[in-house]
């Protein structure tokens, strides 16, 4: 059955977008199968793998967990609007450099809740960034190449 | 496929959800948009409570508590720097619940309705004697957090009922916190304990959450064991009264066995790291 569809004005990586998406849309759904902006990734859908994770009025939410009829009005950002966010090319670098990407499904989620992280807490130690990202399940790499890339980042960014 | 409503006022919310046999209303999301992906919950209708400004924010009452509305996310909660001295037991909680992320989502009044009891607001209210605003068909109502919970994710809101906030009372003069044993960092307590320790060192209050459908207190032996705090056989019989009304169950987390043995450590170790930091302070 065709879901009806309901027509929203967003605000997606600064640019006004008008979407018709079904009535009680995920922002997750419309991003990936209505705008096909494929950057948030569809992994649990329940909130726990941390995939999905955007920015919304600049706090990173769940895009799985938020409907897309509570985002009118507000700011929409995902990882691939970011290339110019100076502390999110050095992370992107630096998981890069060390080994932090293998399949790459986690690492936008990844890099967004380590981009906060170090916005509250420039210089974190190892155990706080294995904190900051317990929401972001990993399955390739077993973490210790992330956690080098942030507190890499991090030394890089307070030099 | 759901319709998504957003009122702005409370009365509006109330209606909306009166008129709609098969509506849910929908504060952060963190659990109820979770179940519907997961076709738990089917609602035709969600009646969306982010567009209502009396349901926000944390302020002061005339009597030295706090409202707290509904709609407060656990991320405010946790920054918030007023919440001290008995009520810093919540501030801790709050801080404490899954991740950044989730807690930027997640809101008081959600986690209140939705009532699991493995989840760290219940025990840390029932600490601090907070009461639910409450507001319904039948108009608005206040209920103690101790009477809230009936049994196993079952509450005492009645059909069409919403949370509106979380009041808490006048403060005492206390020191308070929070400890969870879980899993991992983030997880759902296996089991967990909220308590405030009076700064004339007599009186306490404990609440253990993840040991039964709602948080455990005692309240009488709470009186009994007043004045005797530095007497490890009262503090034993006390914590011994709370096992006997646990009622754990069995889960990925933890056997009941286990949780019944956690509450007696639970209580003595929290009162000592209470009382070390009054001796310091």
């Amino acid at each position: 059955m065709m879901a009806k569809k309901v027509l929203h004005s967003l605000t997606l990586n600064g640019e006004q977008v008008d979407v018709a998406t079904p009535s009680g849309a995920t922002l997750l759904e419309t991003l990936r199968e209505d705008l096909r902006v494929l950057s948030s990734k569809r992994g649990c859908n329940q909130g726990v793998c941390g995939a999905c994770t955007l920015l919304v009025d600049g706090k990173p939410v769940r895009a799985c967990l938020t409907l897309t009829a509570r985002c009118e009005g507000h700011e929409i950002q995902t990882v691939d609007g970011m290339g110019e966010d100076h502390v999110m090319a050095t992370l992107q670098r630096h998981m890069v450099e060390s080994g932090g990407v293998q399949c790459g499904f986690c690492t936008g989620g990844v890099l967004i809740s380590a981009r906060e992280l170090l916005a509250e807490d420039p210089m974190p130690s190892r155990e706080a960034v294995k904190t900051a990202l317990s929401g972001n399940v990993c399955r390739c790499t077993g973490y210790r190449t992330i956690v080098d890339a942030v507190v890499g980042a991090a030394e890089e960014l307070a030099q | 496929m759901t319709e998504v409503l957003s009122p702005e006022t409370v009365e509006d919310a109330v209606a909306l959800l009166a008129e709609h046999e098969e509506a849910m209303p929908l504060s952060g999301g963190a659990t109820l948009i979770a179940m519907r992906n997961a076709s738990l919950v089917e609602p035709t209708h969600l009646v969306s409570l982010d567009r209502i400004a009396a349901l926000r924010g944390i302020t002061r009452t005339e009597e030295g508590g706090f409202r707290i509305g509904a709609m407060t996310r656990h991320c405010e909660t946790a920054a918030c720097a007023d919440l001290t001295g008995s009520f810093y037991v919540l501030r801790r909680a709050a801080g404490m619940i899954a991740n950044r992320v989730v807690r930027n989502m997640g809101t008081m009044g959600g986690s209140v309705a939705n009532a699991d009891p493995a989840a760290d607001y219940l025990p840390a209210l029932a600490c601090c004697d907070a009461v639910l605003d409450i507001a319904g068909p039948e108009g608005r109502r206040q209920l103690s957090i101790l009477d809230y919970v009936e049994d196993w994710y079952e509450t005492a809101l009645e059909e069409g009922e919403i949370i509106t906030a979380i009041t808490l009372p006048a403060p005492v003069e206390a020191s308070s916190t929070y400890r969870k044993i879980a899993r991992v960092s983030g997880d759902y307590a296996t089991a967990s304990c909220a308590m405030s320790l009076d700064a004339d060192g007599q009186g306490l209050r404990v609440a253990i959450g993840a040991c039964g459908p709602g948080p455990l207190r005692d309240r009488d032996g709470e009186a009994a064991l007043r004045g005797k705090l530095d007497d490890p056989a009262a503090v034993a019989e006390f914590a011994g009264r709370l096992v006997a009304l646990a009622d754990p169950v069995d889960d990925v987390r933890g056997s009941a066995e286990y949780r019944l043995r956690l509450i007696p450590r639970l209580v003595t170790s929290v009162l000592s790291e209470l009382t070390q930091q009054k001796e310091m302070a």
